[in-house]
């Protein structure tokens, strides 16, 4: 079986955003790789593994992708780590995609490497457009299911379960393969991805993997192509239009009141929450 | 129990610093026995070290000071969560970072090495104290164990299927090595039967691992008294065969701190029934052999406290951005002016500076040591040049050990008081990091022992050679940058320092062949910390004149201009502050005061 996991680089969403001139500013930015990209990543790999042996299944290969400039390909290393296969860089500048540019992108990719299952955070964190995956299984014409929190493969490799948090409790859903998956927090929790191979009773830890030393070793001699949007054909540009950042106001000093009476008055007039 | 909360932080950017700018490990990356080693490689480990440290050792340091280690039927227990951390430690692979690829490990340099030891010691000191031991007894074994041993013993301690400790304390002999009685008594097999007790022993009994591999120095009853007479065994808790080897735990000592670090009583032979193997099959070597551990030991040691110190300092900074009191001196006539962060009052300030300054030198005496260890890794240790950086690492070992340990009990109560009283309370972490980095200066040798062991062995090794390297280093340094147009005030400060520690050396000569021998222990700590304060001021200043020429090329809002202004102040202030007590020091030991000697027994307290 073959994943394919897109992944972005972020700038470090746990450091302060700064804002210059009507932009974000990125000069010095550390870049990480989305954190739900990271999820996507460990999905694939709990997916394609006895996690209790610590042992791939045969035949699995995963591989993950980005689009974006050189810088990005130490994003791809740290995937490559924690024990991805192969990867692909799509040279360009970060100003020259959108969410459509990434899918014409990913279309001719996914043409070529023909994965069964495709894995995407369900956002990235910078942006947090949310739309690549959907795109995608609608460009592609192939069976979506988002937001996953929990993962099934079925012993035949033919289908995956799904269960999604909404509203009213969790759904289930099954989609055939080749298909596309967006991931959520919790499908890295203990017990949310099963795959028939890891016994059920196994735990892993909360959250991604760490790469290990020999992990980080060993990346250095996996494959990197490096390749062009025009490799792909893809003459697609971007159709969204950045128009300004602003951060938003800071928030006004609270404020004491002598009782409660006041107190009502005030939620109900001022702040308008009553 | 309290809730499990990482609180250890590092400056990765400083550890950028020194290796790529400073030091230039580069050079030594991609080829030779660093072949498969580039930048990416060592950044990707400090990453991911850090990312593991602070995840999985972090939240373990306050809940296992909290709890302790305890004994129950003879056995230590340690704190929760330790068992899964060694394992996650071994599986992880963080400590075969330098270890040779036919051991398991990863080749890599020594320097990446003891940065991640830093972040590992940092996170949970007592944590760390097992698998480091425990690296240390097998590399006793690595280099001098026959090749039986090194298969018997080897890969199981790289992995952590067994752990180590090493047994050189009894209560008669702590500094005085050479007094310990444990005896050995050849069988007729070549094997020894062990007996004796050693005490303090650090991971000498733990439920980390099934088996503990003991090296233990003892001397066979026609080995002569003294050091000379001592020979080192190799002495499983439970023999290969799986058999009990009667080694008991007689207890675990109660500390001011590294608590969840198990110290031991151990008696060996109670029953005449503990059996060892000497290390190489030779016997009355086991000085010789520790010793060579030794530097390594100590150079940890010295790594322990700069771990701590930093992450103390790092803390206090960020509570002093946090915690506001009182207003700015400048309205101080104004009660109702604005109370402000404490990190705006000018006393504050001059503590996170003092301990910026203190902490990041130490860090890049400590890079400087390590990068002269890989040096000689790479030049091979036959080589004619590699007898340079040897040298420096002989007379730097004693600095690190010595004045990384005192300075971190001092930094610590700096970040303490920087706190205020919040620093005193277990809510924070800084009095946990003042009660753990006490026993650096104590413990491999104390820090008089090493001082000692500076201007008794280090200054007259290779006939001073190693000294006078050092300081023509320092002059050359001095000479190249004296007209520096931002640091040329300190850079001067820095070439008397030099002056003050070189006339000072000419003295103990004279004093050592003049009859006043005894005048040399007197100042020995003192000579320590000024060719500490000495070295650091250059390693700071080195920084500084790096960090100015690399600041002055970047855009005015670059965040890495900070960050280089920040070594700038840092040297300046070391220089000023602390380089510049070096000659008064000197000449402090030139008035020849022996008053601690005259006076008598009975003149220092009345009970
Ligand atoms: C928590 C902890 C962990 C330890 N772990 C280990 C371990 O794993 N393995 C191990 O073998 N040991 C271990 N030790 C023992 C440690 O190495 C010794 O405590 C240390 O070497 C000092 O010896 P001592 O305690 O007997 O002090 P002493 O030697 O009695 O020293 C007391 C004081 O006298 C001074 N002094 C002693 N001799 C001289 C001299 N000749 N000249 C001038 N001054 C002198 C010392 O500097 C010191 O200030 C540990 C100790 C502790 C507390």
């Amino acid at each position: 079986m073959k994943i394919l996991v897109p992944i972005k680089r972020v700038p470090d969403p746990a450091l302060k955003t700064k804002v210059k001139d009507g932009a974000i500013d990125l000069t010095g930015a550390n870049w990480v790789v989305n954190p739900f990209d990271e999820y996507a990543v460990e999905t694939a790999l709990r997916l394609l593994e006895n996690g209790e042996a610590g042992a791939r299944v045969a035949g699995a290969e995963i591989v993950v992708v980005t689009i974006g400039p050189e810088d990005a390909a130490q994003q791809l290393r740290s995937a490559l780590a924690t024990g991805a296969d192969r990867a692909i860089r799509v040279d360009a500048e970060d100003k020259a995609l959108d969410a459509g540019v990434v899918v014409a992108a990913l279309v001719q990719i996914i043409a070529a490497e023909k994965p069964d299952l495709v894995i995407l955070g369900k956002q990235a964190v910078d942006g947090d457009a949310n739309q690549v995956g959907q795109m995608l299984a609608g460009k592609l014409g192939w069976a979506q299911a988002t937001f996953a929190a929990s993962v099934e493969l079925a012993a035949d490799q033919k289908s995956v379960l799904v269960g999604r948090e909404v509203d009213a409790g969790v759904e289930y859903k099954r989609i055939g393969t080749p298909g596309i998956l967006t991931v959520d927090l919790r499908i890295v929790s203990p017990h949310s991805v099963k795959n028939n191979v890891t016994p059920a009773t196994f735990a892993y830890p909360d959250g991604p993997r760490y790469a290990s030393l020999k992990g980080i070793m060993a990346a250095k001699k996996k494959p990197m192509d490096v390749k062009k949007l025009s490799d792909y054909g893809v003459t697609t540009t971007p159709v969204t239009r950045e128009v300004g950042i602003e951060l938003p106001a800071a928030r006004a000093a609270g404020q004491i009141v002598a009782d409660i009476p006041t107190l009502v008055k005030k939620l109900a007039d001022e702040a308008k929450a009553i | 129990m309290s809730q499990p909360l990482n609180y250890y932080k590092a400056d990765l950017r400083d550890f950028k610093f020194l290796l790529f700018e400073q030091f230039k490990l580069q050079e030594l990356l991609g080829k030779g026995i660093y072949a498969n080693w580039g930048e990416d490689e060592v950044n990707a480990v400090l990453g991911e070290v850090y990312a593991w440290v602070t995840k999985e050792l972090g939240p373990l340091n306050g809940t296992g000071d909290k709890e302790g280690c305890r004994l129950e039927d003879g056995k230590v227990i340690t704190p929760a969560g330790f068992k899964e951390a060694w394992k996650a430690l071994y599986a992880a692979g963080w400590r075969s970072l330098a270890l040779e690829e036919h051991d398991g490990g990863q080749g890599g340099p020594f320097t990446l090495h003891s940065l991640a030891e830093e972040m590992m010691c940092g996170a949970c000191t007592s944590f760390n104290m097992y698998p480091a031991l425990t690296q240390g007894a097998a590399e006793v074994i690595q280099r001098f164990g026959t090749p039986e041993q090194k298969e018997r013993y080897l890969a199981k301690m790289y992995d952590g299927t067994f752990a180590g400790s090493m047994c050189l304390t009894e209560s008669q002999a702590g500094s005085d090595v050479g007094a310990a009685t444990t005896r050995a008594v050849r069988r007729p097999d070549g094997t020894y039967s062990i007996s004796g007790t050693k005490i303090f022993i650090s991971g000498g009994d733990q439920d980390l691992s099934p088996n503990i591999i003991h090296l233990v120095l003892a001397r066979t009853d026609d080995a002569p008294p003294g050091t000379k007479g001592l020979s080192l065994f190799i002495v499983p808790k439970v023999r290969l065969d799986g058999t009990p080897n009667d080694v008991a735990c007689g207890g675990i000592e109660h500390k001011m701190g590294i608590k969840a670090s198990a110290t031991a009583i151990l008696n060996f032979g109670e029953n005449g029934n503990c059996i060892g193997e000497v290390v190489g099959g030779v016997e009355q070597k086991g000085i010789s052999q520790m010793f060579l551990m030794m530097n390594f030991a100590r150079i940890g040691v010295g790594i322990q406290g700069l771990a701590v110190a930093s992450s103390a300092y790092l803390n206090a900074l960020s509570y002093a951005k946090d915690r506001k009191q009182g207003s700015s001196i400048k309205q101080w006539k104004d009660a109702s002016a604005p109370r402000v962060s404490i990190i705006e009052h000018a006393d504050v300030r001059r503590m996170l500076l003092d301990m910026k300054a203190r902490v990041e030198g130490i860090r890049a005496l400590s890079v400087k040591l390590t990068t002269h260890i890989d040096k000689v890794r790479v030049l091979g240790e036959d080589n004619p040049e590699a007898a340079y950086h040897q040298g420096q690492v002989d007379l730097l070992v004693p600095l690190i050990k010595a004045y990384g340990s005192d300075q971190a009990f001092q930094i610590c109560a700096t970040a303490i008081q920087t706190y205020g009283g919040a620093g005193y309370l277990k809510d924070w972490p800084v009095e946990q990091y003042c009660r753990d980095s006490k026993i650096f200066s104590i413990y491999e040798g104390t820090n008089h022992i090493q001082a000692m062991d500076l201007v008794g062995r280090k200054l007259g090794q290779k006939g001073g050679a190693n000294v006078q390297a050092f300081a023509k280093d320092v002059a050359t340094f001095v000479a190249a940058n004296k007209e520096h147009p931002v640091l040329k005030d300190q850079i001067a400060i820095l070439g008397q320092a030099m002056e003050a520690l070189t006339s000072t050396a000419m003295r103990f000569l004279q004093w050592s062949s003049g009859g006043k021998l005894e005048l040399v222990p007197l100042a020995a700590n003192r000579y320590l910390e000024m060719m500490s304060e000495t070295a650091i001021g250059w390693l700071l200043l080195d920084a500084a004149v790096i960090a100015i020429a690399a600041g002055e090329k970047l855009a005015a809002d670059h965040p890495d201009r900070a960050f280089y202004e920040g070594k700038r102040y840092a040297a300046q202030f070391y220089a000023q502050n602390v380089v510049a007590t070096v000659p008064m020091k000197a000449q402090q030991i030139g008035k020849e005061d022996r008053l601690p000697i005259q006076i008598s027994d009975a003149a220092f307290a009345t009970i």
